[in-house]
């Protein structure tokens, strides 16, 4: 092997990170990532709006069959986060496997109330409003959760609707930037399957670097495999395509005809 | 003091928001008395789908029939298994706090645990149609439904059900949405739906001259049964239908003739807001 070739390979692993990089970054640019700031800022907002002492949110970790506590605010306790529940354990759980809020309170009085609170929130509050985290295709992605609310002995039906709003463009905002996480793993994937598709060249060191940046979690093969039938359809000649459209613009017809009336919205 | 907001559904039972209505000939001489009077609900079948019913839980009193748990399994036909489940437990309590406010009320109907929820993820809609098609070939004849799904795509197959228990003879009783959203099966007309109000009394319920929602019941800062026979006070329109199932049932055992829109017309008569003009 050229002693060259190894050179301008570590020439293009280093390109390659820096783009990498700036692919984060512009992501972080258009919205912080799910995991730090922006799910701070909800919390912290959560807290403030619906007057409770705390604020947390749960999302869903498909890999543990779980719900990952991710963050909190206020009195809830910091050491919590990371921590898992199973999906069918205490309020989260309820709220996670039915898709609805719900409000209790009391909590702290009755002798007779339980241990699941405490463990999925942290510490035991007077008063609870959990509410789900829906994505737009309506799958339950997290729940969040505002805490011991301060001038009431328990959230209301008012309550319980503007966090039912507030909720709404949390999911969004935490899709979203779920979102570009996948986009930035396809990117890569993209890529790898470049280099090892290029025999020329001994590529092992840019495959390692490449393996590493997808270290995470997969959940970009479906975008992928989507991308690799347009690839092969848009390659067959233009009847094909055209064909093609048509299977998809019927779909998307069929779809609307089948959707619900919207009269009460 | 700001003025109260409600959430979409529950917005209709305010004390300003509710309208008197006017019963007048035959209507006027239904009363609550004649309605559900000395009844218990006693032999009548009632479902609870949810997220199954403690059958030991010390408020049920033994109420508690039998049932079936009904898992999501992508491999099986029409991706469902239903396997039978004489001593429900609940996965949440939440089931459990329906039947604790069916049984307050209708102490000797029969309840049967349809637990529908479970740890999977995307099948809910699917074991809550199954669940409430269990119902219907199973002879219940009040169905507790405080869920729903917002999935357009089930609307037909809800609807169907729906019709079905209609047909059936049955009563279903369905809490709507806590969010301002559409929800099926309660959107439909065969279907008694409930929303909260922030009264105590179990009996007193009000009806609503505008649908798509048609009764208001107690459902805010309810004291409920829990699982791990606990109890907890709860806000929601879930804990609002239950107070309606319970009367339904009540009514149904004193009255085994009516049918499902008789039943309807009955709890209209007798609601709060109803004026008897004799």
């Amino acid at each position: 092997m050229n002693p060259n070739d190894n050179i301008n390979e570590d020439k293009l692993s280093e390109q390659l990170q820096r783009l990498f990089v700036s692919i984060e970054a512009s992501g972080r640019a258009i919205l912080p990532r799910s995991n730090d700031v922006l799910l701070k800022s909800i919390v912290d907002a959560a807290a403030r709006i619906f007057g409770s002492a705390a604020a947390s949110i749960l999302l869903v970790n498909e890999e543990q069959e779980a719900l990952e506590f991710k963050v909190s605010t206020g009195e809830a306790d910091h050491d919590l986060v990371g921590t898992m529940f199973p999906y069918d354990k205490g309020i989260a759980g309820y709220v996670f496997m039915t898709g609805q809020p719900i409000a209790t309170s009391n909590v702290k009085e009755d002798k007779r109330f339980n241990q699941d609170f405490a463990k999925s929130t942290g510490y035991v509050p007077n008063s609870i409003l959990a509410t789900p985290l829906i994505s737009s295709d309506d799958r339950v992605i997290g729940v969040m959760e505002v805490l011991d609310k301060l001038d009431a002995k328990s959230f209301d039906m008012h309550d319980m609707e503007l966090m039912g709003l507030f909720a709404q463009q949390a999911s969004m905002a935490i899709e979203q930037s779920q979102q570009i996480d996948e986009i930035e793993e396809a990117l890569v994937r993209g890529l790898k399957r470049l280099v090892k598709a290029d025999k020329s060249q001994d590529s092992s060191d840019l495959q390692a670097a490449l393996d590493q940046a997808l270290s995470g979690e997969n959940n970009s093969s479906d975008f992928l495999a989507l991308a690799d039938l347009f690839n092969e359809v848009s390659a067959l000649g233009e009847a094909e395509r055209k064909a093609c459209f048509q299977v998809l613009q019927t779909f998307a017809e069929y779809r609307k005809t089948t959707s619900a009336p919207r009269r009460f919205r | 003091m700001p003025e109260e907001i409600r959430p979409a559904w529950s917005q209709h039972f305010t004390a300003d928001a509710i309208q008197e209505l006017l019963a007048q000939g035959p209507f006027a001489k239904i009363t609550p008395e004649w309605a559900w009077g000395d009844s218990t609900g006693k032999g009548i079948r009632v479902a609870v789908v949810d997220s199954g019913v403690e059958y030991d839980h010390p408020a049920l009193d033994d109420c508690v029939r039998g049932g079936v748990v009904v898992e999501y399994d992508a491999k099986a036909k029409d991706n469902y298994r239903i396997k039978p489940d004489d001593k429900p437990a609940d996965v949440s309590g939440h089931g459990t706090a329906c039947a604790g406010i069916i049984h307050a009320i209708a102490p000797e109907a029969e309840i049967y645990s349809v637990r529908v929820l479970g740890r999977n993820m995307g099948g809910r809609a699917i074991q809550f149609a199954a669940g409430l098609d269990w119902a219907i070939e199973n002879d219940m004849q009040v169905v507790n439904l405080s869920l729903s799904t917002s999935l357009e795509e089930f609307f037909g197959l809800f609807h169907d059900l729906a019709d079905q228990a209609y047909f059936k003879n049955m009563n279903l009783v369905s809490a709507v949405n806590n969010l301002p959203e559409p929800s099926y099966p309660s959107l439909y007309s065969s279907v008694i739906s409930v929303a909260a109000h922030d009264g105590k009394d179990p009996f007193t319920y009000y009806y609503n001259v505008n649908p798509p929602v048609e009764f208001g019941a107690p459902g805010i800062d309810v004291e409920v049964a829990w699982n791990k026979g606990q109890y907890l006070v709860c806000t929601g329109n879930s804990f609002a239908a239950p107070h309606i199932t319970g009367i339904t049932a009540l009514i149904r055992a004193k009255h085994p003739e009516l049918t499902p829109f008789q039943v309807k017309t009955v709890l209209l008569a007798c609601a709060a807001n109803t004026k008897r003009q004799k």
